[in-house]
């Protein structure tokens, strides 16, 4: 596994560093000091892992989450904040204390490695996407008030363009992402994720009906409910899609 | 929403109470075979009249506030209260009853009013009185929960402050980044930290320690600051620049114990910590027009200290004025160059 560690406090980079010496499966491919560095080395690395440090000056660990298109897995590090390990045990997120205990990170290495070995394990369906685009196995994080979530793109059935930010909805949520819908567009892979329309992006596995609409158009009913329309345009497309 | 709920709980007392005492009534009536056409109106009657006798003597326990006033004064009014309105009770019922006949003796014969009179003045006052006796219980039942409830809740935020304050002092932040420093600096520099280790925990000792001393000299709070700061410093590296301009006469002038030092921890905590490129803290201690002056300032902005440090200034301004009253003084505000700063003021001895 590829993991990159963000932290303001070279020591404390340093001591992560001399940890994960104990274990082989982890390559520390690079550090960042801050969520800028962050950002920029995720996106280059595209590492499986990252320790990330919840107080950092600038913008906080969750902030730099939110900007990144899709989420690695995430373990937070923290020294000590009542706030954020309420948040950690209100959204189930894995973290370490610092200092670290080296039984408790041989356990975090543990279940990431099993999960890893989960994804490696699915058959290569039509959720496998080529090189650069995001498909099913991707997740994003997303925060909405007090709670936060890495979501498996899997589990979204749309996204709604509101401004220029997107709602996306999964399960009963329906958090805001900062992103716009053309922002996403792009980086979805096509054969998923469809622009039904100018406002919308639906997920074609998670739809439950397809019925004929006005000036030919479609209106797709989702597996939330939710009822779209498509585009005499983008209709064209779909039926080309779906005769595949 | 709560005073409607009491007073319909009163309604269904008063008239649950007195429909009950009816039914008592009728109930020994009839099985003394003394029941006779008169006997319903005249129990009838009687209810009516208790009620809204008892009704008015509630209202006068309201507006004179009696269940405020302590407990003997309740009792003894209680009872005159209850002597009077029986009084009033039977004034109003005896005219009736004999007018309309409703009393008769064993022989059938209407009574006369005196003996009339004493007799219904006899068994109102128990019944007033064990009206006032449940009223007068249900609230002092009300009022020693309500006391209870209070009290309890009293001892757990008394607790919760104590601990607020401990803690505040503490700083797990700090003290849990440091040992984690530490510990990678065992390896790369172990004199550094064991040097680092020793500082620590003459920084925790200070935290710990109850000691309720008022004042302490400048010089012994500079040494705890000057520990603090090597901490920081080994963690921040580069990020943080340390300088110190401090008055040699001013260092046995007493200062309220660990002030500076809470003034210094904010400085880095809401200051210096948040800038992407770090930032400089400074120290002066003066003597300026007669006062002690001691400033700390530090990279920063003003409007970017959260909530919680609000507790540190509050505590700095309380306890200045604890000290020194009105001859001390502290600000803190923004300069124009980027720099927050903090001035604390205070008389010379």
């Amino acid at each position: 596994m590829r993991a990159i560690i963000i932290d303001d406090e070279r020591l404390a980079r340093a001591e992560l560093r001399k940890l994960l010496q104990d274990f082989p499966e982890v390559e520390v491919v690079d550090e960042a000091s801050n969520a800028e560095e962050g950002v920029q080395k995720i996106e280059s690395h595209n590492p499986d892992l990252i320790f990330l440090d919840i107080q950092m000056p600038g913008r906080t660990g969750f902030e730099m989450l939110q900007e990144l298109d899709h989420a690695p897995t995430v373990v937070f590090t923290t020294a000590y904040d009542d706030y954020a390990l309420k948040a950690f045990e209100v959204n189930a997120l894995d973290y370490l204390l610092k200092p670290i205990e080296p039984k408790r990170l041989a356990d975090a290495v543990e279940k990431i490695k099993k999960l890893q070995n989960g994804k490696a394990a699915q058959p290569a369906s039509t959720g496998y996407s080529p090189c650069g685009l995001l498909g099913e196995h991707d997740q994003v994080f997303v925060k909405d008030g007090e709670r936060c979530w890495f979501v498996k793109l899997s589990e979204v059935r749309l996204f709604e363009s509101v401004g220029n930010y997107a709602k996306v909805f999964f399960g009963t949520n329906k958090p805001l992402i900062l992103k716009s819908l053309n922002a996403l567009e792009e980086r979805l892979d096509p054969k998923i994720f469809f622009r039904a329309n100018r406002k919308h992006i639906v997920n074609l596995h998670l739809i439950d009906k397809v019925e004929s609409y006005f000036n030919g158009g479609l209106l797709l009913e989702l597996k939330g409910g939710e009822k779209i329309e498509v585009s005499r345009r983008q209709t064209v497309k779909f039926k080309e899609m779906m005769s595949l | 929403m709560m005073k409607s709920l009491r007073l319909s709980r009163y309604w269904v007392f008063q008239f649950g109470g007195w429909g009950l005492f009816a039914l008592i009534n009728v109930f020994f009536t009839w099985l003394f075979q003394r029941f006779e056409p008169n006997s319903l109106q005249r129990i009838l009657f009687f209810i009516e009249v208790g009620i809204v006798f008892s009704h008015f003597m509630r209202e006068v326990i309201h507006r004179s506030s009696l269940l405020l006033k302590d407990l003997r004064q309740q009792i003894l009014t209680l009872i005159l209260l209850t002597i009077v309105f029986s009084f009033f009770i039977t004034c109003v019922v005896s005219p009736f009853e004999q007018l309309y006949e409703l009393r008769t003796n064993a022989e059938g014969q209407p009574v006369s009013y005196l003996s009339l009179f004493i007799t219904n003045f006899i068994s109102f006052i128990p019944l007033l009185l064990m009206w006032n006796a449940i009223y007068f219980m249900y609230h002092f039942i009300i009022k020693t929960h309500k006391l209870e409830v209070d009290t309890v809740k009293l001892e757990a935020l008394v607790r919760e402050l104590e601990l607020n304050t401990i803690k505040a002092h503490i700083n797990p932040h700090f003290i849990f980044n440091s040992l984690n420093g530490i510990r990678a600096l065992i390896d790369e520099n172990p004199e550094r930290a064991r040097t680092a280790v020793t500082q620590l925990s003459s920084i925790l000792r200070s935290s710990l320690s109850t000691e309720k001393a008022e004042t302490v000299s400048l010089e012994q709070e500079l040494k705890i600051v000057k520990d603090y700061l090597a901490l920081e410093s080994m963690r921040f590296e580069d990020r943080l620049k340390i300088a110190f301009d401090v008055d040699e006469r001013t260092l046995n002038n007493p200062v309220p114990p660990m002030m500076l030092q809470t003034l210094v921890e904010n400085a880095i905590k809401h200051g210096v910590s948040k800038q992407m490129r770090g930032g400089i803290i400074k120290i002066v201690s003066d003597i300026k027009q007669n006062q002690h002056e001691l400033v700390v300032q530090n990279t920063g902005h003003l409007n970017g200290y959260q909530k919680s440090s609000g507790f540190g200034i509050a505590s700095t301004k309380d306890r200045l004025n604890l000290l020194y009253g009105e001859k001390a003084s502290f600000e803190i505000k923004q300069l124009d160059n980027g720099l927050v700063e903090a001035k604390v003021l205070m008389p010379l001895r």
